[in-house]
């Protein structure tokens, strides 16, 4: 079995919905009311309600501390489910240039530039000349130098599975603009100007004039377009298509009956037909697979597509090796992400792409802690049942300020498997983290800080390395140990005597042993106190006087710590 | 590279280096150490795979120098990791071309890299292969056992795995600060501190 490493995650308020609905008007959609078995009767008393990190609603709101967000104004934690997310720049992965949104419209949202991935194995395609040796002419720096070297017919290839593109017939007259020639030997689009390029282009993909999805689309709508200015003729609705709004509130005015004046307008004589030629976009199914088969026959499964290349195509329907076409690369985005509630942004990124900076980025984990668990002993691979181990749970203090933390776990953990849980010292301070200049200031006190750092421990244990009840294990300049024991429980199940059972009670679930269902998970809740400076929306710009002023603060959230695997004897 | 110390299994340089005994670094004065960069053992750097043809480099290091591997601050080379500077054909014949390191770039065990420019902030697991010419941005994870293809680009904040590797996920907002490797550097040396817990 893998190894298993230690994780704390951390539950994001969105999970429940009856607190952020009520003070807010959230625009959440009705899927994430409360289950009907959830109880309902926890709405008065929140700290109430147990947690069960195993509940399958659970995954949707636990997180790792560093993909959980912060908001300033709410003061509570956002995670990637419940922020609002909104679009700074649109670029290609492989070129890096960034695509304006309105091209994306038009050119749809992959690469026009010469970036293609592999059809076989999705690795980058280079462009090389078939004569020559390989040249990898993407590097951007010498592109202008090696026009200077071969010419002829040049082809895509994959450095990594070395398949290239003559495999399915494709050959490039010149090594720019890939994609345009690419186009034009797949669809032949611009059909009236006999495409210069090379000769042996099988004729399976030439005759398949308007076969991509786009083109039979495009040909659907201006026919459909036309019926609709057919049948009604007075609306107009012929010039504008569905996209203008002036056109949708046209049809509303149509289907809501408005215009009274025109009765009986549309008279049976202009019925609107359906597409059924290709001009129109019109397909009709092929149900001949014989050539298929056949083919099928010939080359064997070697030939066929694996699903993972059939889905990754740009089109969809191919079968076998050589209907895949090299793929353009998918478009990437850089994302600002807005508070839910309050709506304020708390990340927003450089617009730029080669710029990595933040405009702005509130973090979880400038303000709750971390925690880092180690066991007290290193520890064998599994835990054994109902053998007790002790565990050390490291808090570090992010804020500039002392936080006092209050700790809560359930005696025993939810499920069918209930490990016994105790916390050994549930309450204690965290000195504050230090000020900005903290690697400085980190290096410079090294030493003291030992020093401090062995006093301590010495003092909190008076000499015993035994871990006590309601004491710090440890404690440094911003973190505090404290020793956690576990009681694994027993993974055997073995059904009560019969005559134990209540009359009524529900049968035990015996069944066999689910997935994860050994990993030891302990759910806790942690309340942190503080005293920080007075939070102000991000505008307001505070004078000397009100800086200086200070509130309680308060933040509580539930987490859960995956601790190990309970060996299964 | 001046000893401070005789003893130890790392040489200590001015410029913070900590290069171990044990390391292979071939042709060192084609190689460049920005400084606080720790070099482990069975590490490799193949700075005799210096270019050979001369090439009118427009985007160029220092005219003159002809160096094959460049490595910023803070990079960290675990246990036999090999930095191979990525070569091919220009004007009809071969040379190597230099491969570039930014600061706080962690490299795993066992890990080879061939790439033309690693950015700064970029974790490489162990037993990754970095293919020839590839580029990789800043704040980018590449999980262990990757093989990044020969001149694949991977954008800033992106964490990449498989074989061929792929771009998997993103770098979360609140993980810029695992990449920084400050306190790696002092964990490791002759006197080394332990790592905050
Ligand atoms: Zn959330
Ligand atoms: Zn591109
Ligand atoms: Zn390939
Ligand atoms: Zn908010």
């Amino acid at each position: 079995m893998a190894s298993f490493t230690p994780y704390t995650y951390i539950q994001c308020p969105c999970h429940d919905t009856t607190t952020t609905t009520t003070t807010t008007s959230q625009s959440r959609p009705a899927e994430d009311a409360p289950s009907p078995t959830s109880p309902h009767s926890s709405d008065d008393d929140d700290d109430d309600h147990n947690f069960d990190p195993r509940a399958p609603r659970s995954n949707y709101s636990l997180y790792p501390l560093e993909y959980l967000l912060w908001c300033d104004v709410c003061h509570q934690i956002r995670c990637p489910r419940c922020v609002a997310e909104e679009l700074v720049t649109i670029y290609c992965p492989n070129c890096l240039f960034e695509v304006a949104s309105s091209s994306l419209k038009t050119e749809g949202n992959r690469c026009t530039r010469s970036c293609f991935q592999c059809p076989i194995c999705i690795g980058p395609l280079a462009v090389q000349s078939l004569e020559s040796a390989p040249e990898p002419s993407l590097l951007s720096a010498d592109n202008a130098n090696t026009a200077t070297t071969p010419a002829g017919p040049w082809i895509l290839s994959c450095s990594y599975c070395n398949w290239n593109s003559s495999e399915i017939g494709v050959k490039f007259d010149k090594p720019q603009g890939i994609f345009a020639q690419l186009q034009k030997l797949r669809h032949g689009e611009d059909s009236h100007s006999k495409h210069a390029v090379g000769g042996d282009t099988s004729p399976t993909k030439t005759d398949s004039v308007a076969a991509t999805m786009k083109a039979r689309f495009s040909a659907m709508r201006s026919f459909y377009s036309a019926q609709n200015a057919i049948a009604n003729p007075s609306s107009g609705l012929g010039d504008y298509g569905f996209s203008s709004p002036g056109a949708l509130s046209r049809i509303m005015s149509i289907y809501s009956g408005n215009n009274a004046g025109s009765h009986k307008q549309k008279s049976k004589g202009t019925m609107t037909r359906e597409a059924d030629s290709a001009s129109e976009g019109f397909r009709a199914l092929d149900l001949d697979d014989s050539s298929a088969v056949s083919q099928l026959r010939r080359d064997g499964w070697d030939s066929t597509v694996i699903g993972d290349q059939a889905k990754s195509q740009v089109e969809e329907g191919a079968r076998f090796a050589e209907e895949l076409w090299p793929i353009p690369y998918l478009l990437r985005t850089k994302r600002s992400k807005r508070c839910p509630v309050c709506r304020h942004i708390i990340s927003k990124p450089e617009s730029k792409v080669a710029n990595t900076r933040f405009r702005m980025r509130l973090v979880a984990n400038t303000t709750i802690p971390s925690i880092s668990i180690k066991p007290f002993n290193p520890p064998p691979a599994l835990l054994k049942p109902l053998q007790p181990v002790q565990y050390l749970l490291t808090f570090r203090n992010p804020l500039f300020d002392e936080v006092k933390v209050t700790l809560a776990t359930p005696a025993t953990t939810p499920g069918r498997f209930a490990s016994r849980v105790t916390v050994l010292c549930p309450q204690f301070q965290m000195d504050p983290s230090t000020e900005s200049g903290m690697y400085l200031v980190d290096d410079a006190l090294k030493d003291d800080n030992k020093d401090i750092q062995g006093r301590r421990r010495r003092g909190t244990e008076g000499g015993t390395h035994q871990a006590e009840a309601g004491k710090i294990w440890e404690r440094g300049h911003n973190w505090v140990t404290i020793v956690v024991e576990v009681v694994p429980a027993s993974l055997s199940l073995e059904a009560p005597p019969a005559l134990l059972r209540k009359e009524g009670e529900p049968e035990p679930d015996l069944s066999p042993l689910k997935e994860d269902e050994d990993v030891l998970e302990i759910p806790m809740f942690v309340r942190l106190e503080w005293e920080g400076d007075v939070s102000h929306d991000q505008m307001s710009t505070s004078t000397g006087k009100e800086k200086d002023a200070r509130e309680k603060k308060e933040l509580a959230y539930w987490c859960t710590i995956g601790i190990g695997r309970i060996s299964q004897e | 590279m001046s000893r401070k110390q005789v003893k130890g299994e790392y040489i200590e340089t001015d410029t913070g280096n900590k290069v171990a005994r044990k390391a292979i670094l071939i042709g060192t004065q084609h190689i460049m150490l920005g400084g606080k960069t720790v070099i482990q053992a069975e590490a490799m750097i193949r700075g005799d795979l210096a270019r050979t043809a001369q090439v009118p480099s427009s985007s160029g290091a220092a005219p003159g120098s002809n160096t094959a591997v460049a490595i910023g601050r803070y990079c960290f080379l675990s246990k036999g990791c090999c930095l191979r500077p990525p070569g091919r054909i220009y004007k009809g014949s071969f040379t190597y071309l230099p491969l570039r390191l930014g600061d706080h770039v962690f490299i795993g065990e066992g890990t080879v890299v061939q790439a033309a420019t690693v950015g700064s902030h970029v974790h490489i697991g162990q037993k990754v292969v970095v293919g020839e010419f590839a580029i990789i941005k800043d704040y980018v994870r590449v999980l262990d056992g990757s093989v990044i293809p020969a001149n694949m680009v991977i954008p800033s904040f992106s964490i990449v795995a498989g074989q061929p590797a792929r771009i998997v996920g993103e770098v979360p907002e609140g993980g810029h600060e695992a990449f920084e490797l400050r306190e790696l550097y002092k964990s490791v040396g002759n006197n080394p501190q332990p790592l905050p817990v």
